[in-house]
């Protein structure tokens, strides 16, 4: 009874989650499903995007992009995050600042400046230079899930594998990377789709060349919410099938929630 | 040894990669020319020009600054409200299924990509306006459409910073305090929020900076009204990167957000993990 007062405190915070998070989400389901008169139509949407022509090479592009760029951040973030919780490379913590402070200045003004950049170097922009922004962007949403996973492994299990037998290599493989594989599912959610769906990077970094699902989607909000909300559809679907695979890992791998 | 110098080289070629365009921005923001390349002689004109709005674009500056933190401070505001009395009725509650439903939908726009939330609140827009036709929208309807649409993604973030500090305090001196004669609100004054304060103030700090750096979410639903971020794409078309006065302005930015997560990240090793 008494923590009636409590659960009540919470309505505010329902009632705004379900109009502004709940129904739009709903909305989306329905204008994917509806043409722009109102009228209803199965899949009138989805057979319009797949006669656009771009979008063959957008979502071409897009997977490039997606799978360099979350391979990369993997690949350079990974050790990254590994060496920074030993104190002999991050004595006070302030190593970790370091790699987010980025995160704070504006992602647009750090493209331009990128941009600026290589044009000093005389490196042409293209897919190359769109993969480098999209790494620079999302590099620390790499390296934070797999630091905070590495954080919470207990090292008694690194000293008893040592104990047995195993050479530092060796532990290091078969102790700290599958205990550690949490980190790395999450991470790369929180890099694939994102970088896809990024707008404005690749148009700053590519001059206008390449267009990911992000830009697409933007310019077809301008002509098209039902086209748009079919697209969005898909990439949630998308989205809630990564999750659940996430949760089946974390559950089975004891890592649970890592942000 | 050889290992551990590598190490230090491997990690410091990469935070070398990633401070270099804002070292380069910072530079070039001390110099009287719009590009990023000739270097024009030292010169504060860009600054001085800044704070005394002779700059070139200071009315369009001015008023970006305005509006970003009009937008800002009533966003972390409401997002820190709701979000701190969600996190507390959640804790309250026990029922699974209720608490899993909570949850998932908190998720969801921390997960969701940010274009498709944009869509889908440019949906939810577009049927208020045509339901209750609303005028084209003046400043102030601009920037609450706005306020709710950041504060959508704001909350979730406060909630979870604030539901930790609730597992950790201990129930039964809020159990006390009532027992004791207090009403459950003045309990919750007087117990509860105190105990909770520094993770509500990080919600709201996470919440007002969230905000400012907004750009998609804030692209797609406003047209007339403009932020910095949104200042910014609207520059890029130019034949320059960056006009210089602009330059100092995210410098000046700049060094007050390293300051600031710099002092959040001294104290404790492991201050807060966060986004």
């Amino acid at each position: 009874m008494r923590n009636t007062f409590r659960k009540m405190l919470a309505t505010p915070y329902a009632l705004f989650m379900a109009l502004f998070v709940i129904l739009p989400i709903v909305l989306i389901a329905v204008y994917a499903f509806i043409d722009s008169d109102g009228a209803l139509t199965l899949l009138g949407n989805f057979k319009e995007l797949a006669k656009e022509k771009s979008l063959d090479n957008v979502i071409k592009n897009s997977v490039i992009a997606g799978l360099s760029t979350s391979a990369i951040c993997l690949v350079i973030g990974y050790p990254i995050a590994y060496y920074l919780t030993k104190k002999e490379f991050n004595r006070t913590g302030v190593m970790i600042g370091l790699f987010l402070v980025p995160m704070w200045v504006n992602f647009l003004l750090r493209m331009m400046s990128t941009k600026a950049v290589f044009g000093v170097l005389g490196i042409p922009l293209g897919m190359g230079t769109v993969i480098y922004g999209l790494c620079y962007e999302f590099l620390p949403f790499m390296i934070m899930p797999i630091y905070t996973t590495l954080l919470k492994i207990d090292k008694m299990y690194l000293e008893g594998a040592e104990d047995l037998g195993a050479t530092p290599i060796k532990a290091f493989w078969k102790v700290t990377v599958p205990l550690s594989i949490p980190g790395v599912i999450s991470g790369l959610t929180m890099v694939i789709i994102p970088s896809i769906t990024t707008f404005a990077v690749s148009e700053i970094l590519s001059d206008n060349k390449i267009k990911l699902l992000g830009d697409f989607i933007y310019n077809l909000k301008a002509y098209n919410l039902n086209m748009a909300s079919a697209i969005s559809l898909v990439l949630m679907v998308l989205l809630a099938i990564s999750m659940i695979i996430t949760n089946k890992v974390s559950d089975d791998e004891a890592g649970g929630g890592i942000w | 040894m050889v290992r551990k110098i590598l190490v230090r080289c491997f990690i410091g070629i990469i935070l070398i990669l990633l401070y270099l365009p804002i070292v380069w921005m910072i530079v070039f923001s001390f110099t009287d020319t719009p590009s990023f390349s000739n270097w024009n002689g030292f010169t504060f004109q860009n600054y001085i020009d800044l704070f005394t709005g002779q700059s070139s674009n200071a009315s369009r500056i001015n008023e970006a600054i305005v509006n970003t933190l009009f937008v800002g401070v009533f966003t972390s505001l409401l997002s820190t409200i709701l979000g701190t009395l969600g996190a507390i009725g959640l804790h309250a509650i026990h029922n699974k299924r209720v608490k899993a439903a909570y949850m998932v939908s908190n998720q969801i726009p921390m997960i969701n990509s940010e274009i498709v939330t944009a869509i889908s609140l440019a949906l939810l827009f577009n049927l208020v306006a045509s339901t209750i036709s609303i005028s084209d929208g003046t400043w102030l309807e601009t920037a609450i459409k706005l306020i709710l649409a950041h504060t959508t993604f704001c909350t979730p973030y406060v909630l979870l910073n604030v539901l930790p500090r609730l597992q950790k305090s201990d129930n039964k001196i809020y159990e006390a305090a009532l027992d004791l004669g207090c009403t459950p609100a003045k309990a919750m004054f007087k117990v509860v929020l105190p105990d909770i304060m520094p993770g509500i103030v990080v919600g709201a700090i996470l919440a007002f900076t969230l905000s400012i750096d907004d750009f998609v979410i804030t692209k797609v639903n406003v047209t007339s009204f403009e932020t910095l971020s949104t200042m910014l794409y609207g520059l890029k078309s130019g034949k320059h990167p960056l006009p210089a006065d602009i330059k100092s302005l995210f410098s000046i930015i700049f060094f007050i957000v390293f300051a600031g997560v710099m002092i959040m990240y001294r104290p404790k090793n492991q201050a807060k993990s966060k986004k």
